[in-house]
């Protein structure tokens, strides 16, 4: 599904994942699963990093912010949020067939939509969510739509008509790109944007109570021309949970000798078993 | 006094373990979080003892009054006024140990024993879905030391102070008998409420074991307001109309732009609002989103109205919780240069007032007093700095000058903190003799030996 050649014009389109509050949610540790009915849907908070800095490239670039989520109908809330926050347009794609979706059945149809709505210079999006933790949304999105992409952005570090230059953070090196538009980015935090740190706002009242009055724009499948509805949701998730498990850190187990030579002996052991020595 | 005879008794009392003599492992059971340069002086001589129960404690005064030896009773060590430290040598009582809670549900009630910590509380009740509705500060606090010192907080404006919550004690008299007082329920008229008695008492009538709090549902939506104005005068009005309007915040706090930036400093993260010389912080908490909304479009209306500048709202929990930390880190941003806090308050309809005079002062001395706090119930917090140049006598003019004020204005020198030792000599000179004769004759009906925190309140 490349995109058409022209198609870079226009927008950002920032994709916003709502998730519960990590500080109020619960884990039912039998069942291996977040209660998502503990608390209530707000934007994942690496996200507001995408936001804030679609905000401010608007201000260079021009162009419209389109905030785009895949949930349930309740997340409507984290979409105003997203409207208060700075967006011009938020779509809800919203639909029991979307259910069950992972990484890659996510990533497709986020794709699909933002093919419909076309006209884009950049996607955005958190460098992964605080529920799911993978990383892998933002960047499978770019492979979908077949447009360069550079993910754990931490450093924005210039924008012109047609490209971005920026700066990812891999843990063992930092990476220095530039790609050229229609491209998409996940970020980071902290953010930096022309050498200044970059913080999500807190939004302004009368943005507040605009945005209650705000149309959230919900999608179902069947607004999306051309998906492949075998390729969404349950049917189009190829990953399977099997189990999921607190990793408690298991503690050393220090062993003391008294004999240095028994104690060599064992060392050598242990080596040899772990095929360290021969 | 044998004192090798004492210890031996208090350890056969709460085990071995428990009683604590070490010159290091005393150390942090000597002050509490009161300035420096006002608080009194602990003594060097004492013991820990951390009883596990009622029956404990009860035993420990027995001996303590056999030996005629002091006791302090301690809990989070959070107060601001020296109410827990040992004057004297002799018995330190922390009531760490005693930390059992269970939350009631259906009765909406959580039975907790004095050491339970507020942080402890909430996290608790919110587990039940229920919630402790005042926060009467620092998390560290512990039931015990909150009920003793009535403690108050931000949301006084909206929940009251502690004595609100409290239903039921079990406090242990000085002489070593235990006292059941309250009930279950939110009526009780079973003669006079004792238990009002010992809320506030400062460790003074009773040791405070136990407590039945009330708990309430949790709400179920919160925003937090920063509204800006050009200047302070713009700011109490607007507050002022907000309170007329019905609206009743969860808390309304006033502080300016230097106080707050002094905060921000403090904890590294940059104040996030550009506008604005004064600020009224705004919390709402309701059961329904919608009545928020309500509540937000009518404050927005009066902000407008009183020439208010852009207000920002924070309703995630984690953007809420970091404007509520920058404003509760005025006290330790300033605790450095601080040579005492105050606790002045005054009627609400006088706030702008007892302010002009705050001002007043500072052109007279040409320093900076910082004064924030609870603008929704007058409780305002100036902070005496220790200004270069400036002896401990001219501070204590400054402090007297303040006190002064709030009370011509018909306030008082203490909303929340208490008396404690550091202010025992203003309370007696305002509160005159025959205050003073009913306090030492309650006290001395209850504690004839002067055992229980001695030096403290009573003048």
């Amino acid at each position: 599904m490349a995109l058409e050649p022209g198609a870079s014009e226009g927008n950002i389109i920032v994709l916003v994942k709502p998730t519960p509050d990590i500080n109020k949610v619960r884990f039912d540790v039998e069942r291996g699963r977040i209660d998502r009915s503990s608390a209530e849907l707000e934007i994942n908070p690496f996200d507001l990093y995408a936001l804030e800095l679609a905000t401010r490239l608007r201000e260079i670039l021009g162009g419209r912010v389109i905030a785009v989520s895949m949930a349930p109908p309740h997340a409507e809330k984290a979409l105003r949020d997203a409207i208060a926050r700075g967006a011009d347009r938020a779509i809800l794609l919203s639909d029991k067939r979307f259910a069950g979706a992972d990484t890659l059945a996510t990533s497709y149809t986020l794709a699909m939509a933002i093919r419909k709505l076309g006209g884009f210079r950049l996607v955005l999006s958190g460098e992964k969510s605080v529920d799911g933790d993978t990383g892998q949304v933002g960047p499978e999105v770019a492979e979908h739509l077949n447009i360069p992409h550079a993910s754990f952005v931490h450093r924005v570090v210039d924008v012109d008509e047609d490209s971005i230059t920026v700066e990812s953070d891999f843990g063992d090196g930092y990476y220095l790109v530039r790609l050229r538009f229609p491209a998409l980015l996940s970020v980071s935090r902290p953010l930096t944007f022309r050498g200044e740190s970059l913080e999500p706002r807190i939004p302004k009242l009368s943005d507040v109570l605009r945005s209650r009055r705000a149309r959230i724009e919900v999608w179902s499948a069947d607004d999306v021309p051309g998906i492949d509805f075998r390729r969404i949701g349950l049917t189009g998730s190829p990953t399977r949970v099997v189990k999921a498990f607190y990793a408690l850190e298991e503690g050393r187990r220090p062993v003391v000798y008294k004999d240095p030579e028994a104690a060599v002996e064992e060392i050598i052991k242990v080596l040899r078993s772990r095929k360290l020595l021969r | 006094m044998e004192l090798g005879e004492l210890i031996r008794e208090l350890k056969g009392i709460v085990g071995e373990d428990w009683v604590v003599t070490g010159r290091e492992a005393v150390l942090r059971y000597m002050y509490d979080e009161t300035a420096p340069y006002v608080r009194p002086q602990a003594a060097e001589d004492i013991v820990v003892v951390k009883p596990s129960s009622s029956i404990e404690v009860a035993e420990v005064l027995k001996v303590a009054n056999k030996y005629r030896v002091p006791v302090y009773p301690r809990g989070g060590g959070t107060g601001l006024v020296g109410g827990a430290v040992p004057t004297k040598p002799g018995i330190v009582l922390s009531l760490e140990r005693m930390d059992a809670l269970t939350i009631d549900v259906e009765n909406m009630v959580a039975e907790a024993e004095a050491g339970v910590t507020l942080g402890k509380l909430i996290e608790e009740a919110e587990k039940h879905g229920l919630s402790f509705p005042p926060h009467p500060g620092d998390e560290g606090a512990t039931v015990g030391g909150l009920i003793a010192c009535n403690a108050g907080g931000a949301r006084a404006v909206r929940t009251g102070v502690m004595r609100n919550y409290v239903l039921g004690l079990e406090v242990v008299l000085p002489q070593g008998d235990i006292l059941l007082l309250g009930a279950k329920t939110l009526k009780n008229n079973m003669g006079f409420n004792l238990a009002h008695l010992f809320i506030g008492s400062e460790g003074t009538l009773g040791v405070i074991t136990r407590a039945y709090l009330r708990l309430y549902p949790r709400w179920e939506a919160t925003a937090t307001l920063i509204v800006p104005f050009e200047n302070r005068a713009r700011a109490f009005s607007a507050a002022k109309r907000i309170l007329f309007s019905g609206v009743i915040p969860l808390a309304m706090e006033y502080f300016d732009r230097r106080a707050i930036e002094e905060a921000a400093k403090h904890l590294g993260a940059p104040w996030p609002v550009a506008a604005g010389e004064a600020y009224l912080m705004i919390m709402l908490a309701e059961c329904s989103e919608d009545i928020v909304f309500v509540e937000l479009d009518m404050i927005s209306k009066i902000i407008e109205g009183e020439g208010g500048l852009e207000p920002l709202i924070a309703q995630r929990s984690d953007e809420q919780s970091r404007l509520l930390k920058i404003r509760s880190s005025i006290y330790p941003a300033l605790k450095g240069e601080t040579f005492d806090i105050l606790d002045t308050t005054v009627p609400i309809g006088r706030i702008s007032k007892f302010l002009d005079e705050i001002e007043e002062l500072e052109r007279r001395y040409g320093i900076w007093l910082p004064a924030y706090g609870h603008i929704g119930d007058g409780n305002i917090h100036v902070h005496v700095l220790k200004y270069p140049g400036f002896s401990r006598s001219q501070l204590e003019e400054i402090r007297d000058r303040i006190y002064d004020a709030a009370v011509a204005l018909g306030g008082v020198i203490t909303g929340e903190h208490g008396i404690g030792a550091i202010r025992r000599a203003h309370a007696g000179e305002l509160l005159g003799p025959t205050w003073a004769k009913v306090m030492s004759d309650l006290k001395r009906a209850l504690d004839p030996n002067n055992i229980l925190n001695p030096d403290k309140v009573l003048p």
